[in-house]
């Protein structure tokens, strides 16, 4: 009964939700959000436990000195500030506001802009030409950036005087043609896998999800 | 699994009979406040080629799955990235450090997530054979209630429920960025010998990778999201390119009626794959009836 209840309400939902994205019936596009909606209701209950373990996880650092433990102070204090001042001023509230503009989101793009770093790492490992694949990898990485660059078309109108843009045009071309063909590709077949998956799962076949592998 | 050729009939009528009972009551009642500006089609015919292609496709499915009960062999290709999950979980035991596995930034109902979750459950199973810790840090509350269950069953069903530790299974945040500084701190203080990141991820996905390239861990990734398959592939060992997320689950648990569903999905990619050709070959001699007719199916 544990594993026989959640089976068949996910069968049935998933074959009501399926049904609505063909309907236009507008009990159809209702029942479509209130089951969206009945999802989100899950969210807080879930996030209560998720804080709590989390709670848990810092405050057993702390009592076991583990490495870095000082560290564990700050979410504590980082969370304590934001519910109370949060929760009893709202979330316009001044002080809120400005631990969210002049803390929160400068510490996301500083994360975020690391990013340009480690693009920059990962690509000179994968441009190396040491194979054909590596080669044309940089070839066309190559023109793509020199394309992109508005720089890159006045050198070469500058110092080419025959087809004006040609590197905007050769990077436009490698994107529409070689780069989008392969991409269609992926999306097709993670569309396709998609699909299986979730006949797998509505049919009660795929059930490792509900904590259960082998033995049900 | 056992029992499972029984249940699943009986699970398709009560499914079926509840399905049809809201559809039923729900349709009654708004059929009498219906007011006449609305569209009160009960199907839209424009979706017609979409609904029959998605009919298809999962009838085929649902035969292989079946026609797979028969037991008999089925051939699934070699995907290196799944056979790497052994080498990794044992690269971490004899190293007797930690396995990082990364679930991504999507929810519970996201399909890649749940498919992450499924090859989770059997590397929880491997872990707990090999006693090796495995680290779950989480980035959604349901995601991290619904690991723990399926982490703690898979070290019962292996007969090491003592080696399960709840702890290692926690939330860390929602925010993208506060996630990725997490887990990158985790991975640099730790030092994981495996680094698993399948799922859902977005512009924190190289952020992960390389953080993880750089302290030597052997990492295995895979995710829907095409835009970040590039980073992955090049800062990861192993990468799961499209489909084959979505096939880890079948491949590494070896379940007959898992791997008809590859089958199916095989099936479906060759009539793709006909039609494209199919459609090539027709451009070339100037019929433009079949390019038109795709275009207009939306």
């Amino acid at each position: 009964m544990r594993r026989q209840v959640p089976l068949i309400l996910c069968f049935a939902f998933g074959i009501v939700m399926a049904l609505t994205e063909f309907s236009p019936h507008p009990f159809s596009q209702w029942l479509n959000e209130e089951i969206i909606d009945w999802a989100l209701v899950i969210g807080p209950f879930a996030l209560v436990l998720a804080v709590a373990t989390l709670v848990q996880s810092h405050w057993t650092r702390i009592r076991r000195r583990s490495e870095y433990w000082q560290y564990s102070f700050l979410v504590f204090i980082g969370m304590a500030s934001m519910v109370l001042i949060g929760i009893p001023g709202g979330q316009r509230h001044e002080a809120f506001v400005w631990l969210f503009r002049y803390v929160q989101v400068p510490m996301d793009a500083t994360m975020f802009s690391l990013l340009a770093f480690f693009i920059a790492s990962a690509a000179y490992r994968a441009f190396r030409a040491r194979t054909l694949e590596a080669t044309l990898l940089l070839a066309a990485a190559l023109i793509v950036m020199i394309g992109n660059a508005p720089v890159g078309d006045l050198i070469w109108n500058t110092i080419m005087p025959f087809q004006d843009n040609l590197p905007s045009t050769a990077r436009q071309w490698i994107l529409d043609n070689p780069n989008l063909s392969a991409r269609r590709g992926i999306i097709l077949g993670i569309s396709l896998g998609v699909i299986s998956q979730s006949i797998r799962i509505i049919l009660g076949i795929e059930r490792s999800y509900l904590g259960g592998v082998e033995g049900d | 699994m056992k029992g499972q050729r029984f249940s699943c009939p009986v699970l398709v009528v009560q499914g079926l009979v509840i399905s049809l009972l809201v559809l039923g009551c729900g349709l009654n009642a708004f059929a009498q406040d219906a007011t006449t500006t609305e569209d009160t089609r009960l199907f839209d015919t424009a979706k017609i080629w979409i609904f029959l292609a998605v009919i298809l496709y999962s009838a085929t499915v649902v035969y292989c799955i079946y026609h797979a009960r028969s037991g008999k062999e089925l051939f699934i290709r070699r995907i290196p990235g799944l056979e790497a999950v052994d080498e990794a979980i044992g690269r971490a035991t004899e190293m007797g450090r930690s396995i990082m596995y990364i679930l991504g930034l999507g929810g519970v109902s996201n399909v890649a997530t749940i498919a992450s979750m499924n090859i989770l459950s059997q590397v929880a199973q491997k872990t707990a054979d090999y006693e090796t810790p495995l680290r779950v840090p989480c980035n959604d509350p349901i995601v991290m209630n619904v690991v723990q269950e399926m982490v703690k069953t898979a070290y019962l069903n292996e007969g090491r429920p003592d080696a399960y530790n709840e702890e290692n299974i926690f939330f860390l945040t929602e925010s993208q960025f506060a996630y990725a500084a997490g887990v990158d701190g985790m991975m640099v203080r730790e030092q994981p010998a495996a680094v698993f990141l399948q799922g859902t991820f977005f512009a924190e996905s190289l952020i992960l990778a390389e953080t993880g390239n750089s302290i030597g861990a052997i990492q295995i990734a895979g995710t829907d999201k095409e835009h970040q398959l590039p980073f992955f592939i090049a800062a990861c060992d192993y990468t799961l390119i499209g489909e084959e997320l979505f096939a880890a689950s079948a491949y590494l648990s070896r379940e007959p009626m898992l791997l008809g569903s590859l089958k199916g999905q095989d099936y479906g990619k060759v009539m793709i794959f006909g039609a494209i050709v199919i459609g090539v070959i027709l451009e070339l001699f100037g019929i433009t009836w079949m390019t038109t007719f795709f275009q207009r199916v939306r």
